[in-house]
């Protein structure tokens, strides 16, 4: 049927745990690419066929106009469904930006286009000069804070890094306590974890 | 109605509808029955609701109520609404049933879908306020998708409470890295 991979296409947003990314399916969508220019290619001979038969295509209402009438919704069908799986993946991807900060992981960078992969770049350059610009770092402090330090527990090996105050040796395993806005990035990555007293 | 790139919306748009055409149609492989690449007048074929609803909104086809708005599932809904298995019957029970109704010659529907949909209500939010957290319990397997985004926000709210007075983690690893991180350790 008409639509059908187009529809299992945006069927594979759905699939899975919420906020989660699948890698793009790059076989699937060019199918439905296909699908389309055959569609066009029925659209066309139909015309053709109601033009060589002298009939104005603007009014006629015979059993051509209603085959060409299927081809038409069937291409704005699977236009739509196109548009939406590149539309949600797209959020999901400026969602990394403010949650994962520069860099992504690299199981999360297989699974992008490369398109896509130019979007977030493209993406977190903008938000950058914006937040230099305004000397401001949007992306910390999501949460509200209570106090400005926290004690959190290293959960991978981080190494010797500089912090806005000091640097220190984030070891695995490690317990620290650290300015909030430097660790909320480490949590956010999977990193480390916040100790509650 | 969603928007253009709502998911739900789109999905919702692809269930099964059985249409019986008013006029032929040339040049289109819509009809598995048919031996050449057209459909005749008065065949019946099943299509998709978005294409079926463009057609009828043109005379070119006119519309069956499909079968999971049928009369076994609106006597089933009458005995007992909590206990109807929806999701089998369509998972986009009510927005499906919502686009059918401007279509359809049935003036039963509307009604139908209301009355289903707010005697399930109560029950839904009862037992998502009740059930434990862990387990999925079975009444999730009958809900549609609009009564599972109801069940899940009420668990939310649940949860968002129970924090909000014993306090906990403010911090969390983003959703899309999922659990696969500490797996890998």
């Amino acid at each position: 049927m008409y639509g059908r991979k187009a529809s299992q296409l945006v069927k594979e947003l759905t699939g899975g745990e919420k906020g989660q990314l699948k890698a793009f399916n790059d076989d699937l969508f060019n199918q439905v690419i296909k699908e389309c220019s055959s569609h066009h290619v029925g659209l066309q001979a139909l015309f053709r066929n109601m033009q060589e038969e002298g009939l104005d295509i603007q009014t006629t209402r015979n059993a051509d106009f209603y085959g060409a009438l299927i081809h038409h919704l069937s291409l704005t069908r699977n236009k739509r469904c196109l548009m939406a799986y590149m539309y949600n993946r797209a959020e999901v991807i400026r969602s990394l930006k403010w949650k994962l900060g520069r860099v992504l992981p690299n199981e999360l960078v297989t699974k992008l286009s490369n398109s896509e992969k130019e979007y977030f770049k493209g993406y977190s350059a903008a938000l950058d000069a914006y937040m230099n610009e305004m000397n401001l770092d949007l992306t910390v402090d999501m949460v509200p804070p209570k106090d400005p330090y926290i004690q959190v527990r290293v959960l991978d090996d981080i190494g010797e890094v500089l912090l806005t105050d000091r640097s220190a040796n984030l070891a695995r395993y490690s317990m620290h306590f650290l300015k909030r806005t430097d660790a909320e990035q480490y949590i956010c990555q999977g990193l480390m974890e916040e100790l509650l007293s | 109605m969603g928007s253009y790139y709502d998911v739900d919306d789109i999905i919702a748009e692809e269930e099964p509808v059985s249409a019986v055409f008013q006029k032929p149609a040339n040049g289109v492989g819509i009809d598995p029955s048919a031996e050449k690449n057209c459909v005749d007048q008065g065949s019946k074929v099943e299509l998709p609701f978005w294409l079926a609803n463009e057609l009828c909104q043109r005379n070119a086809v006119s519309v069956l109520v499909p079968p999971c708005f049928d009369e076994k599932t609106r006597l089933e809904i009458q005995a007992d609404p909590a206990c109807v298995d929806l999701r089998s019957r369509s998972p986009y029970f009510y927005e499906f049933g919502c686009k059918m109704v401007p279509i359809v010659a049935d003036r039963t529907l509307g009604f139908l879908l209301f009355s289903a949909f707010r005697s399930r209500y109560k029950d839904v939010l009862t037992k998502a306020h009740t059930a434990s957290h862990v387990a999925a319990p079975k009444i999730l397997s009958r809900l549609t998708k609009e009564e599972v985004n109801l069940y899940e926000a009420a668990q939310s709210s649940v949860a968002a409470f129970k924090k909000w007075r014993i306090g906990g983690r403010r911090f969390h690893p983003a959703s899309v890295l999922g659990r696969k991180r500490r797996s890998e350790e």
